[in-house]
């Protein structure tokens, strides 16, 4: 009988075989019948009465066994149910789960939506994962978010930490303050840019948008020396030649602050005796900003690290706690779509080029050419033999157009930004009165502005041409609208006569000065 | 000299002064007249550009200051930068009689006296 536990073995795997355990006692039978044939008379009784039993108990193991092969089909059965169960729940409920517990779905409709009928074993499992994932994820989100919030704060009060800061230099810049406020004042000046540029970067880690934005193109050069601001060794950083492009507001703040991490690196890991160096070029794809440092040479599987710390700096997930700052150029690199590239620099050290591209890049403006320059006598400067006639219509449009009241006219052309260098317009814009329309503060995207307009705005506008989309429709700025509800009221200024005398500016700006000056962070 | 959160720049004046806040000749004072003696080459600092720009005619520290926008420190550390490069001459104006500077000064009178000695 024992020989028969084998076969049985394989038996529930071919469902056909059950019946054959009830062939068991037929070879018996058979058996039991030749040894009764065979027996003398005289044993017939006991030969009876042994195959008799035989036959019945071998009948008996067949039942038995039967049932209990049926069993164990039955367990396999089972068994297989619940392992599919659990690879269904693995490969597809859970994470559809997880992914609605992300999206902010609470605990108890997620499960509701499972269907519990299907998993009765898995229930308590469930329920302890489910809610599991979900309070990790509210506590993830929760901490996400005071972070986020904490560096909007911080960004905010260095926005103005930094407007009182630049104001109390203007004031107390001339010299008369007796000891060097101004270069203790600068101190705390670079103390606050670099304090903001953390919380940008936690704002930035944290998924929060960057602390500021511009409300206007922002020259190249401002960008270059915004960011250099921001880092420590900012005076071992030689900025060169940069072209005459400026950036979209929109994007500028990021912008500065992505070159401010990487200058940082260029400056913290080269000798403090070496120099940082800057160049711009304008390439097909928009601008190439190269910073190269005579520090270590990067090996390659530093370089490698690198650029992976870049290249995954859409993933918080995989953030090093102490390498925040490729990480956080990985992050602005993603938004804007800016390429960065390592590689071993001619100096001996490492050269990180920075492509930003073409849509972010706007040309400063340029536009019809009135007699702005060479009215102050001299021709335009070789330096500025790009676009001689650009120089004196930027003058006029930016410098002279919303500022009637700047000194006299052919000092004002003289004055005006020459399109070889890329800061002058923001200089010259950043220095009007906030009153002027903002479209004229932003020469490349001069579109007409809605306000209220100095009186001798017209002429201006009329030189601005405004953008114009490629499908030739006029296209409005952006927080043109919002510039447009928070300028204050003309004052008298505007309306009175246009002239350009300089008492009249300064009139103007004492009027400005107790205007609003808005929310550091306003976009 | 109140500036809007609109018109300010990302260019901080420790960046534009290369963290410098003194070092300005102290010759040149608000009224001092600079006068450009070259044009703008490219590759330049902007504002020394505009500098350049601005004192194609004598102009004062102090109006070039206001054109830029910038405090007369700043601007007269810039203005030295470019004298030393002999970029920009400054024509000090001739003091005015005062107390600490008369019109003749001891030594001059002491001169005189002598002079009028040795007659």
């Amino acid at each position: 009988m024992s020989d028969k536990i084998p076969r049985d073995r394989g038996a529930p795997s071919s469902r056909s075989t059950e019946p054959l355990w009830f062939l068991l006692p037929v070879p018996a039978l058979l058996l039991w019948t030749w040894v009764f044939w065979e027996a003398p008379a005289d044993l017939t009784a006991p030969v009876l009465a042994a195959g008799g039993a035989t036959v019945v108990l071998l009948t008996v193991c067949a039942a038995l066994l039967a049932r209990r092969a049926r069993k164990v089909r039955e367990l396999d059965g089972r068994v297989d149910a619940v392992f599919d169960q659990a690879a269904t729940l693995a490969e597809r409920d859970l994470p559809r789960v997880i992914t609605r517990l992300r999206e902010g779905e609470s605990a108890e409709r997620v499960l509701h939506t499972l269907s519990r009928s299907e998993y009765p074993a898995w229930q308590p499992v469930l329920d302890l994962v489910v809610s599991e994932i979900s309070r990790a994820e509210r506590r993830r989100a929760a901490t996400v978010s005071a972070c986020a919030t904490a560096a909007g704060r911080i960004q905010a009060m260095t926005t103005t930490m930094l407007a009182d800061l630049r104001r109390m230099q203007d004031s107390h810049g001339d010299g008369t303050a007796g000891a060097d406020v101004l270069g203790d004042l600068m101190h705390l000046d670079h103390t606050v840019a670099r304090t903001g540029r953390t919380a940008d970067s936690i704002a930035v880690l944290t998924g929060a948008r960057s602390g500021r934005r511009w409300s206007r193109a922002i020259p190249m050069e401002s960008i270059a020396r915004g960011a250099m601001s921001r880092i420590g060794g900012y005076q071992r950083v030689r900025l060169h030649h940069v072209p005459d492009q400026a950036i979209a507001g929109f994007a500028a703040e990021g912008i500065i602050h992505a070159l401010a991490e990487v200058l940082d690196n260029a400056a913290k890991f080269s000798p403090p005796t070496s120099e940082v160096h800057v160049h711009v070029e304008e390439v097909q794809a928009g601008l190439a900003v190269m910073v190269e440092d005579g520090g270590l040479v990067m090996g390659e599987e530093a370089l490698g690290r690198a650029r992976e710390t870049v290249a995954r700096g859409a993933d918080i997930g995989e953030i090093s706690g102490t390498r925040l700052g490729l990480s956080v150029v990985g992050l602005i690199a993603h938004r804007y779509e800016l390429s960065v590239s390592f590689r071993p620099s001619s100096r001996g050290g490492t050269a990180v080029v920075v492509l930003l591209p073409r849509t972010l890049v706007k040309p400063l403006a340029t536009g019809p050419t009135t007699g702005g320059a060479p009215a102050s006598g001299l021709p335009p400067s070789p330096g500025r033999g790009s676009a001689p006639g650009a120089a004196p219509a930027r003058g006029n449009s930016p410098g002279t157009g919303p500022v009637p009241g700047q000194g006299t006219p052919p000092v004002q052309g003289a004055g005006s930004p020459s399109p070889g260098q890329g800061t002058p317009p923001a200089r010259g814009t950043a220095s009007v009165p906030p009153e002027p329309a903002p479209a004229a503060q932003v020469p490349p995207t001069g579109s007409p502005a809605p306000g209220p307009a100095p009186a001798d705005r017209p002429a201006t506008e009329d030189r601005d041409t405004p953008p114009r989309h490629s499908s030739g429709l006029p296209m409005r700025r952006r927080g043109q609208t919002l510039a447009a509800t928070q300028r204050p009221e003309p004052g008298p200024a505007t309306s009175g006569p246009a002239t350009s005398s300089q008492g009249f500016g300064a009139f103007r700006s004492a009027v400005r000065g107790q205007g609003p000056t808005g929310t550091p962070k306003d976009g | 000299m109140t500036r809007s959160h609109r018109d300010e720049s990302p260019d901080r004046l420790h960046v534009i002064t290369g963290g410098r806040s003194r070092g300005a000749d102290d010759a040149l004072d608000a009224v001092t007249l600079v006068v450009a003696e070259s044009a703008p080459a490219p590759g330049m600092q902007s504002e020394h550009a505009a500098i350049l720009r601005l004192c194609r005619t004598p102009t004062a520290v102090v109006e070039v200051a206001a054109h830029l926008r910038l405090p007369v420190t700043v601007v007269r550390i810039l203005l030295t930068d470019l004298i030393d490069t002999g970029q920009v001459t400054a024509r000090h104006p001739a003091p005015a009689p005062s107390q600490s500077h008369p019109f003749a000064s001891p030594d001059v009178l002491e001169k005189v006296l002598v002079a009028l000695h040795n007659l």
